[in-house]
This record gives C-alpha cells, sequence and structure tokens, in this order.
C-alpha cells in the first residue's frame, strides 16, 4: 500500500503558483527525500499533507485516508516536524512535550525518556532559554514520540551539530526498519543520500524525478583520475563513450565520465594505466543536471 | 499538569489575570473611599442642575448621593466597560491568531485535535477569564459598600459584575471569532477595537441626537448600561450580548476548520 498517494495535487497562493499538479507516490515502509532548492515547493507538499493546508484542485492520501475528508484521523497517525518548529518558551521541555502528549494519545513516558537521553537534551530546562539546536531537538522528539507509521519532516536536521545529525539519521533508519515511513525534506543533500531509499526531486513547484538511490547514483555523472606509467592518452579518451570531459595534467587525466566507465577503461588501458582513483558521485551532481536539463 | 488545550491556555492567562484583578480590585475600593466625601457634600445638586439633561442621563448624575448612582456614574459608565473589553479583545486576539503568528499552532493541529474543538476550548478559556475579572469586580464591589456604607445590594453588584462580564466576553469573541478567520492578531485588535468604539459612540450621540436614537438598542453598551448597570435589575438586553457573540464563533468555526494555516 502507498503511504502516501498524491493526484495532481496543486496549490496556488493569489496568482503564484505553489505546486503543480504533483503526482507522487509513496511505497512503505521507506525513507523517502524530498530534495529541492528553497521555493521549489518542499515546504508547501508537507503542509499538504500534513493536513494545514487546503488544495486548490487535486487530492492528497495520507496513510489510505484522505487528507481533506479524513484530516483528524490522519493527523492522529503522523509525526510532523515543521520547516520552523516553535515551542511555547515559558515552558520546559518535559512540560511541552507532555501537553502535546496529551492531545495525541498513546505517548509512553519511556519513548520521551529515551529520546531524551539519545539526543542529548535537558527537558528540565525551559524551551526558551534552550540553544536553536536544542529546540530542534524538542521538535524532533514530539514528532518522534508516539511512533507513528508516518512521520513528515521538513528539513529536519537544521541546527543540529554533526552528531546529532548522525544520531537522527540512525534514528530514521531504525524506524524504517521497524515497518514505519519516514517523509523528510532536505537541501542538503548528505543526509539524504545517507538516509533514503527514494529520492525526488522538486523544481519550481514540478516534480522533476523519483528515483531510488541507488539508480540515481548509476545513472550518475562521476569524476575519475588515471595515472599513466606515461603520456596520458588525452585525445583517445575523450572519444570513448560516456566521457564529458578530460582534461592532461602531466601523467594524470581528469576526467566526467557519465554511467559506465567500461568503455574508457578498454581504451585507456593499453596505454598502462598505474592508478584510478573514482569519486563517489553525490546528489549533488545529479541534483545539478537535472537543474540545468530542465 | 495541563492535557489539554483548555487548562495549557487558561493555565496562560494566570499572571496577566491576578494583575487585572488586584488593579480592578484597588480601582474599585479607591473609587468607594471617595463616595462618602461626593455624599457629603452640600452644594452638590445645585452644581448637578447645571449640566445638560442629556448628559446627566448618560451619567446618571442625579443619583450621584446614592452609592448606585455614584459607582454607575463613575465606573460603569465608560471606566470599566474600557476595562473588560481591552481584556476581552486582548486575550482574543491572542488565543488563536496570536499562536498562529507565534508559530506554535500548526504543531497543536497535526494531532487528533480538530480547529474546531481547539477554537471552541479556546473561546471557554476568554469566557472563563473574563468571568473570573468579573466576580473579583463583584467581591470588591460588596467589600467597598460594606466599608463605605455605600448601601449597594448584592442583586445590584452581581448585575453589574454582569454586564460587565458579557461586555468583555462580547467583544473578546469578536477578536477571537476575526483572529481565527484572518489568523492576524493586528486585524483582530482592530475589528473588534473599531467596534467597540463605535458601539459607544451611538450609546453616546443616540442620547443627543434624535436621528439614531431608535438605533441605540443595537449598541451592546446602551444593552448593557441603559438604566444601570446598578439597579437596572436583569434586562432583556441581556440576551443579545449572548446571542451575538455565540452568533460570531459559529460564524467563524467553519471558516477556521477550512483554511490554510500559516507558518511563523
Amino acid at each position: 500500500m502507498n503511504v502516501i498517494r498524491t493526484r495532481a495535487l496543486t496549490k496556488r497562493y493569489g496568482k503564484t503558483l505553489a505546486l503543480d499538479g504533483l503526482d507522487l507516490e509513496v511505497p512503505g515502509p521507506a525513507v523517502f527525500g524530498y530534495l529541492g532548492p528553497n521555493g521549489a515547493g518542499k515546504t508547501t507538499t508537507i503542509r499538504l499533507l500534513a493536513g494545514l493546508l487546503r488544495a486548490t484542485s487535486g487530492h492528497a492520501e495520507v496513510l489510505g485516508l484522505d487528507i481533506g475528508r479524513d484530516r483528524d484521523r490522519a493527523q492522529r497517525r503522523i509525526g510532523y516536524l515543521p520547516g520552523q518548529f516553535t515551542a511555547y518558551p515559558d515552558l520546559t521541555g518535559d512540560q511541552y512535550l507532555r501537553y502535546l502528549a496529551g492531545l495525541r494519545g498513546g505517548v509512553g513516558g519511556k519513548a520521551v525518556a529515551g529520546l531524551a537521553e539519545r539526543f542529548d537534551v535537558d527537558l528540565s530546562r525551559r524551551i526558551g532559554g534552550l540553544s536553536h539546536g536544542n529546540r530542534q531537538k524538542i521538535g524532533l522528539i514530539q514528532a518522534f514520540m508516539h511512533e507513528p507509521e508516518l512521520l513528515i519532516l521538513d528539513e529536519p536536521t537544521i541546527g543540529l551539530d554533526p552528531l546529532m545529525q548522525r544520531e537522527f539519521l540512525a534514528l530514521v533508519r531504525e524506524t524504517r526498519d521497524a515497518g514505519r515511513t519516514v517523509f523528510l525534506s532536505s537541501h542538503i543533500l548528505d543526509e539524504v543520500e545517507a538516509v533514503a531509499d527514494t529520492v525526488a526531486i522538486l523544481r519550481r513547484g514540478h516534480l522533476v524525478v523519483v528515483r531510488p538511490v541507488g539508480e540515481l547514483k548509476a545513472q550518475a555523472v562521476r569524476r575519475m583520475e588515471l595515472v599513466f606509467a606515461g603520456e596520458p592518452p588525452l585525445a583517445e579518451a575523450e572519444k570513448a563513450d560516456g566521457v564529458r570531459e578530460a582534461t592532461a595534467d602531466g601523467s594524470r587525466l581528469h576526467l566526467v565520465v557519465e554511467g559506465s566507465t567500461a568503455e574508457l577503461l578498454r581504451v585507456a588501458a593499453p596505454y598502462g594505466i598505474e592508478s584510478v582513483v573514482t569519486h563517489e558521485p553525490d546528489l549533488e551532481e545529479i541534483f545539478m543536471t537535472y537543474y540545468e536539463e530542465r | 499538569m495541563f492535557h489539554n488545550v483548555f487548562l495549557k491556555s487558561l493555565r496562560d492567562q494566570r499572571r496577566a489575570l491576578l494583575g487585572w484583578s488586584a488593579s480592578l480590585a484597588v480601582l474599585v475600593i479607591v473609587m468607594g473611599a471617595i463616595f462618602p466625601l461626593m455624599r457629603d457634600m452640600a452644594d452638590l445638586d445645585k452644581l448637578m442642575a447645571s449640566y445638560p439633561e442629556a448628559f446627566k442621563e448618560l451619567f446618571n448624575i442625579e443619583a450621584m448621593t446614592t452609592g448606585v448612582g455614584f459607582m454607575n456614574a463613575e465606573l460603569f459608565s465608560a471606566l470599566l466597560p474600557a476595562l473588560f473589553i481591552v481584556l476581552g479583545i486582548g486575550r482574543g486576539a491572542r488565543l488563536v491568531a496570536g499562536e498562529e503568528e507565534a508559530g506554535t499552532l500548526e504543531t497543536l493541529l497535526v494531532t487528533p485535535l480538530s480547529p474546531v474543538r481547539l477554537l471552541l476550548q479556546q473561546a471557554a478559556v476568554l469566557a472563563v477569564t473574563v468571568i473570573a475579572l468579573g466576580a473579583v469586580l463583584f467581591v470588591s464591589m460588596s467589600a467597598a459598600s460594606a466599608l463605605f456604607d455605600m448601601d449597594i445590594g448584592v442583586a445590584e453588584a452581581a448585575t453589574g459584575a454582569l454586564s460587565m462580564t458579557l461586555l468583555g466576553i462580547e467583544y473578546g469573541w469578536l477578536a477571537l471569532a476575526v483572529g481565527a478567520v484572518t489568523g492576524r492578531r493586528t486585524v483582530a485588535v482592530a475589528v473588534a477595537t473599531v467596534m467597540a468604539f463605535a458601539g459607544y459612540v451611538l450609546y453616546v450621540a443616540g442620547e443627543f441626537v434624535d436621528a439614531l436614537e431608535p438605533w441605540r438598542p443595537i449598541s451592546p453598551f446602551h444593552q448593557a448600561l441603559e438604566g444601570g448597570p446598578l439597579g437596572a435589575g436583569l434586562p432583556v438586553s441581556y440576551v443579545w450580548m449572548v446571542i451575538v457573540p455565540v452568533v460570531l464563533l459559529a460564524a467563524a468555526l467553519p471558516v477556521f476548520d477550512r483554511r490554510d494555516i500559516a507558518t511563523a
């Protein structure tokens, strides 16, 4: 079953088209990365899915429920972190989380304590006195504490230090392994690459591509360096299939290759390759390719 | 602990309510302390006779030498209504629109809690807050009467406090409703304040201008203050002060339920 399914989901603010006919299917359990630059429509999508916005047209189903008609039933089963999470500054973390737990029901005290320990945040302090990163942790705890079937997280790692980002990514993986689904938006590509099974790229309110992370990487453009014993075969390398760019630097050949590198290596092998250095392609480059091409 | 919006919001009112209550009690007691001086002023009647008729009626001035008349003129004609309305509007604008502007609302709503239930709970919080201030008014009026021999009966003090409470809730719910529909605190405050001014102007001008006289009964101030409020009994016009805010709130509910919730 699809955890999230949208059909021609469209949101307009006055004359601005924030989201244009989004067709999205997210099968669960999975970690789904929702990527795009600022203003692409990520937050609009997320707030539509969370039931905070009304679609101008089209519709969205969350956990099999129409978010327009069955909003409160769907919201009961969602964990949500807003892009700009704000809690009451005069409450302690503990008071705030108890309050939300009271509204939601079904929150174990142990779950909250466990998450607080994991994220290393002091719940006895007033939220107004916490650093931005610690406030964000409170936001993460409230999203995860009732163990919802679907987590919708808008830029969840903003403000977290690298150690906590790693902890967060581990939690996301565990959540998926426990059979639940995490839908997270980001413009930080590393974290999505590290955790997501599937990635969607959004641009100016349009869905550009939806692919498994592995597949995106396979068709990706990668940078590599070949070191030769003698003069590097620049002219031959440039002609090989898949090579987009080639420059020589002493005995070194710097290359940008799309897809398979087999043809390049076959052509270059007779010239005596001493070493090969390849750089793992990252989503940044894939991301940029899609931006430039479409 | 607070496990729902009603209890949490009520808790948020405690400090403000304490301040308002203390100030109100001091105001009423100080006014009460002035009363014996007024009553014993020999030439007061002569001075009063020179006032315009409409003015005397508006501020209930002829009865200045009785405790009821004195309180009606000094506190209930303008100052107390203003205080209750300011409290109502300020709190009303904050309870939904204020939360939305602060950014705390959206996390509350992505729960089983529906916007309708949230708005109803906040309306109840506002009503309880204003009623609490009304209770303080009742108690301090009774205390002032006992301390300074003002001869204000329990029923009179009670209807006076009730009329102020109803005014505060009426304009408070108006601000709450406008805030729930627009999501903007300044708009809620502005609309409710303008309506309060309009109501007061109609109430005052109706006394002087014949053309406005027939319209006067639609002013909440007329409904709350005409002939009293101390000593006016329990006028039927109070019913309007219940019906109108309930209708306003009911009209806001479906709009708030269907509209987009803004980000901070």
